[in-house]
């Protein structure tokens, strides 16, 4: 078990959002270096030497209105485009289509995690002994999270997704995992004491393996 | 019209633009509400405004105005020095934590925060 | 008060006793005290961060335990945004505002110091909690309910930190009425709107943004107090109330606040780099105008700080989100013109704007990302964005007032800080900034949360948290030279004369420090720089 450097794609959401990190990488790599080099050019270019002129003044200008205006306008259908390229994979990531393959109700409590499968087991989980969350590979999972009290939050970095689970209301969301392998939860909405250490592990399995441990009743 | 106040008026109208349009994509209440308040807080100064600069001419407002031409002029009174703000901020703290550990010193707070009340307006006579 | 050209009878020497700085109503001794108080309570604030860096420099770290550990986050959050940045910026505004615009005060000279005393007593009662039994509030800064609700929360440590952030909200509502009050009436003749300096623009702007912001923490926290103590449940599900409320009250708020934080900064490194460029700031209309879209648009986006919470319309916060970056870059390209084809030096304070402009510019497309929800369903709460707002506020807003402070210490105590130890200080504070937060961009990525005391020893983690706490002791070392400077300076220094930068707004027309009464004599104000245009009669003059 162990959190990954650059973003992988353990679900299908998963692919969805690397891209947008990987969009936004990109152009915000651009942006710096093109700020970065302009800020580092005028000052190497334009600095007074010793000994340089410390009279002359140079040119007093103040503005150049299409200069202005095309910084204003260019940035601003960057940002437009950016926003269309968010809009859509957000919907994609949190589309939720009429039926999953399977439903877990998750709760989270200070300062552990309960899974109850639709039809199956019940996993209960503290700090001390952090629960496991199993997937079925290459399904539809439905998760349905709140909390028993404060706020917390159901993260799993692997699949580079988190939902709160916040007391009164239920957060539904869907994982299709796309990786076999186990990886870490973390709760990431500070919490109290053991916040850091109310942890969890969901391991993602074929299909069948799933349903026989599903069939095997609470653990 | 004064600079300020065409700030104020644009910022309600910016303020009532953006409370519809969250409405619209949104309909959420809070928000709504908040931004609609918001809207009708800046609303409400520049309307004041409009009234009270009726007859509003600074001299700071004029382009070609010399800092001579409103010399003489007397725009207020103040003091150099007072208690009173110390006084003041310490009546607050002591209403503040009292709220938090001790009735009483919530009284003497407002007795204090009062008394001293009295006294900003008795010193600007 | 007139402001008369005529010279007036020089006053003595103003008194310099305990009781004369208790009862001063002057802006300039009230900013000093701001300024103070302030780096006080960034000193205090900045050694709770060198513990959390102490902590987390081991994975399985153990030098404070749980509870200290967020007693410490949650006073450095409070300490640096409600006790020092903010502050700091509105003791730089009392003491430079009513100068730049010819003015003999603030509207409202004893409000004004009421305020400050208000600030500082609020400031003391939240840290009062620490010597309470079970502690001082241990929340966070956001004092997230149901967290902070009795009886999870029971001490009395959090209700003091209520109390105490309570005050400073008033003292800043109270300070953002005087100085909006004190630009639109007290401007000197000929010193019409659009010839303010940027900076005086900037706190015009920022007391905007307070008026409509701190009424709503208000609210929130007046609100949790009534839960925690008088029967309420505005925030607790299980009997009618809402655990979102909390947030989107506290994020209107809070939203804001973090431009309340930076606008004014904003107007420091636009004094600056106009008078180090040798050249006027570039694009004055449009560097105001970008201020009120900012201020206006950063009312509309305070939900993006709950993408996670699947109860808001994420896309219309996105997008708002993403139109602040607009105007934001056109500050950025604005000061980039002052600097082209001018003719640079770098002393100290330009230094520091420099570093300001690097900085901020990787915490602003670091934000842009965060402002993209499926970006921020990954780093939300992670160590992503702690980098985040580290760049913007500490890259960006305490760089920015270090450079204030060394360019304008000789306007208000007579003499310039040195220039060597100045060039440490920076290089020290540069470097040892960014040593301590790139490495967080990819502690988050690698799944690092918030808010924890300890973390998985796995991956990069424990070398990424090591670096980071050998960068803070260099951020240590900066700000120990600095207080070196400060000690060495006000020991032995030369009198700076009134104008030692050949600068170019009005405060520079007076001595240094300035009489009590700020003026003797005021030049003709055509511009928004009258200094340089007093300087330059050869010179045609724009505004």
């Amino acid at each position: 078990m162990h959190a990954q450097t650059w973003p992988e794609t353990a679900t299908t959401q998963a692919s969805v959002l690397a891209s947008d990190w990987a969009l936004f990488t990109y152009a915000g790599l651009a942006v710096a270096a093109l700020v970065w080099g302009l800020i580092l050019f005028a000052i190497l270019r334009w600095r007074r030497r010793p000994g340089g002129e410390a009279g002359a003044l140079p040119p007093q200008f103040r503005t150049n209105n299409p200069l202005e205006i095309a910084w204003t306008v260019a940035p601003l259908l960057i940002v437009c485009a950016l926003f269309v390229y968010t809009y859509r994979a957000e919907a994609t990531v949190e589309a939720l289509p009429p039926t999953a393959d399977a439903t877990v109700d998750v709760t989270a409590y200070r300062w552990g995690w309960t899974f109850a499968y639709a039809g199956g087991p019940r996993v209960d989980g503290t700090a001390a002994a952090p629960p496991q969350l199993v997937l079925p590979l290459n399904e539809t999972t439905r998760l349905r999270l709140t909390s028993r009290d404060v706020t917390h939050s159901f993260w799993v970095p692997d699949f580079l997704f988190k939902k709160d689970a916040i007391p009164g209301q239920v957060n539904v969301f869907d994982l299709r995992p796309q990786r076999a392998g186990t990886f870490i939860g973390r709760c990431a909405q500070f919490c109290g004491l053991d916040h850091a250490l109310m942890t969890f592990s969901v391991r993602v399995v074929p299909a069948p393996e799933y349903a026989r441990w599903a069939r095997g009743g609470a653990r | 019209m004064t600079i300020g106040l065409r700030l104020f008026i644009s910022s309600a109208v910016f303020a009532i633009g953006i409370a519809v349009a969250y409405w619209l994509v949104a309909h959420e209440i809070t928000g709504t509400f908040l931004l609609g308040f918001m809207a009708f807080a800046l609303s409400f100064v520049a309307g004041y405004m409009i009234v009270a600069e009726r007859e509003a001419d600074l001299w700071a407002d004029r382009p070609d105005a010399k800092p001579a031409d409103a010399a003489g002029e007397l725009v207020g009174t103040y003091s150099i020095r007072s208690p009173l703000p110390f006084g003041t901020a310490l009546a607050m703290t002591c209403i503040g934590l009292g709220i938090a550990i001790s009735p009483t010193l919530v009284a003497l707070g407002v007795i204090a925060l009062l008394s001293l009340g009295v006294g900003f307006i008795l010193q600007s006579r | 008060m007139s402001a008369a050209s005529a010279p007036v009878a020089a006053a003595a020497s103003p008194r310099n006793d305990l009781l004369s700085w208790l009862t001063t109503t002057d802006h300039k001794r009230i900013g000093i005290l701001y300024l103070v108080a302030s780096l006080a309570y960034f000193a205090v604030a900045g050694a709770l961060a060198l513990a959390i860096r102490t902590q987390l420099a081991h994975p399985a770290g153990t030098f404070v335990g749980s509870h200290e550990y967020a007693q410490l986050f949650t006073l450095h959050g409070t300490g640096m945004i409600f006790l020092f940045v903010a502050p700091f910026a509105f003791g730089l505004a009392n003491f430079l505002v009513p100068l730049q615009i010819g003015a003999p005060d603030m509207a409202f000279p004893r409000l004004n110091a009421t305020s400050f005393w208000l600030f500082l007593f609020g400031g003391m009662v939240v840290f009062a909690g620490t010597a309470t039994a079970e502690g001082g509030a241990a929340a966070g800064w956001t004092s997230y309910a149901p967290l902070s609700e009795i009886p999870v929360s029971s001490g009395l440590g959090q209700d003091l930190w209520i109390v105490g952030v309570l005050l400073v909200s008033v003292a800043t509502i109270l300070t953002a009425i005087n100085v909006v009050t004190t630009v639109f009436i007290y401007r000197a003749p000929g010193m019409t709107m659009w010839r303010l300096p940027i900076f005086t623009w900037e706190m015009v702007a920022t007391s905007l943004l307070v008026f409509m912001a701190f009424p709503t923490l208000a609210a929130d926290l007046l609100l949790l107090f009534v839960d925690r103590h008088l029967g309420g449940h505005a925030f607790d599900p299980a009997r009618g109330g809402s655990a979102i409320l909390y947030q989107h009250l506290f994020w209107f708020f809070g939203h804001p606040e973090v431009y309340v934080m930076i606008l004014p900064y904003f107007g420091v490194i636009s004094e600056i780099v106009p008078v180090f460029s040798r050249k006027p700031i570039f694009g004055y209309t449009g560097l105001v105008l970008a201020a009120f879209a900012i201020a206006g648009l950063s009312m509309g986006v305070w939900a993006h700080h709950m993408f996670t919470t699947g109860a808001v319309n994420n896309p219309f916060f996105s997008f708002v989100s993403f139109l602040i970056a607009v105007p934001t870059g056109v500050k950025f390209f604005n000061w980039i013109g002052t600097m082209w084809r001018g003719s640079l030096t770098f002393p100290t304070p330009m230094l520091f704007a420099v570093g300001f402009l690097l900085n901020f510019l990787l915490g602003g497309v670091t934000g842009v990302m965060v402002a993209s929800p499926p970006i921020d369903f990954h780093a939300h709460d992670s160590y992503f964005v702690v980098a985040h707002m580290h760049y913007v506020l500490g890259g960006g807003s305490l760089f920015a007032i270090f450079a204030a402070l060394f360019f304008w210490w000789p306007k208000m105590f007579g003499y310039r800080l040195r220039e060597g130890l100045g060039t440490w200080c920076f290089w020290l504070l540069f470097v040892g900034f960014n040593v301590t937060f790139f490495p967080m961009h990819f502690m988050g990525i690698d799944g690092m949360a918030r808010r924890v005391y300890t973390y998985a020893d796995a991956g990069a983690l424990p070398l990424l948290n090591l670096i980071a706490t050998a960068g803070s002791y260099l951020m240590l070392a900066g700000v120990l030279v600095f207080a070196w400077n400060v000690l060495l300076s006000a020991l032995r220094h030369e009198p700076a004369g009134d104008d030692p930068w050949q600068a170019n707004s009005l405060e520079w027309a007076t001595s240094s420090p300035p009489p009590e009464h700020n003026f003797e004599r005021l030049p003709p104000i055509r511009s928004e720089r009258p200094v340089f245009d007093a300087r330059h009669p050869e010179l045609p003059t724009k505004r």
